[in-house]
């Protein structure tokens, strides 16, 4: 379980640290988008093996409300860009 | 206890926090902030909080994300009054689409966006800048007093008036178009409209 867990973790380091060196704010959200989706799969393979369904509930709504905040977010920079 | 992947799922909160306070660049801060409220719903769910991670997915990667973004748009903008018919003109090197290119780049540079606001004559910008509609006026200077007209070869054939006194330093320092002249002109507050 550890294993898993850490090595997930080094796996969402990559996107924080693409998000921290580059400057365009295109890639920057292409990152926040990788790490929404990686942290609320985290948070379903925590649920899972602790067999905590309250957890997984929550895992799955933020996988999915993630999601719709990212095109909301994406969607207010692009008329910015336009003018 | 074999939980010692929380301390490492923990330590990435204060990374992300600092990565948010860093930022410079507003819309660049919203991603970030982004970012900090996905990584702190996993931190809070990890640890068994599921009511608080999921309001903090709702309010944090959400509401607050679009709110601010609607926000900076709409607050960090430099928004001058032109003449209708200068801002037909499309070629390239005519001196008005260089100084507009020039006043972007620097508006850029502080995060600001250059809004044109057309107006039909003089008398109706002057009024616009007095009311506090625009920041900011650029007019030819042969439309300001008919008998300079013979001068259109002068160097500045721009005339540029704001009314806000920040936004005047920084043209001043920083444009390097010579097309223009800049005045500062003071605008009184008429204490019902803000």
């Amino acid at each position: 379980m550890n294993v898993i867990l850490i090595a997930m973790i080094l796996a969402l380091l990559i996107p924080i640290y693409e998000v921290w060196q580059d400057d365009d704010i295109w890639q920057k959200i292409l990152a926040f988008s990788s790490i929404a989706s990686k942290t609320s799969v985290m948070i379903l393979v925590v649920s899972v093996l602790r067999g905590d369904w309250m957890i997984g509930v929550v895992g799955v709504i933020i996988l999915s409300v993630g999601e719709a905040g990212l095109m909301l977010l994406a969607h207010i920079i692009k008329r910015t860009n336009e003018q | 206890m074999d939980d010692s992947y929380i301390y490492a799922i923990v330590a990435l909160l204060p990374l992300a926090a600092v990565m948010l306070t860093v930022q410079v660049n507003p819309y660049n801060a919203l991603v970030m902030r982004g970012i900090l409220g996905a990584i702190a719903a996993l931190v809070y769910a990890v640890l068994g909080a599921a009511d608080v991670a999921l309001t903090e997915a709702l309010v944090g990667t959400m509401l607050a994300i679009t709110l601010y973004a609607v926000a900076v748009r709409s607050s960090l903008v430099m928004r001058i009054g032109v003449l209708k018919d200068e801002l037909s003109q499309t070629n390239d090197s005519h001196p008005f689409t260089q100084l507009i290119a020039n006043l972007r780049t620097i508006a850029s540079k502080y995060y600001l966006r250059l809004e044109l606001l057309p107006y039909p004559d003089p008398q109706s910008l002057d009024q616009a800048l007095m009311e506090k509609e625009v920041h900011a006026t650029c007019i030819e200077r042969s439309q300001l007093d008919i008998q300079d007209a013979a001068q259109k070869s002068e160097p500045q054939p721009y005339h540029t008036a704001i009314r806000i006194r920040r936004l005047y330093n920084i043209l001043q320092t920083e444009l390097t178009s010579p097309a223009t002249h800049l005045t500062y002109i003071p605008v009184p507050d008429s204490g019902e409209k803000h």
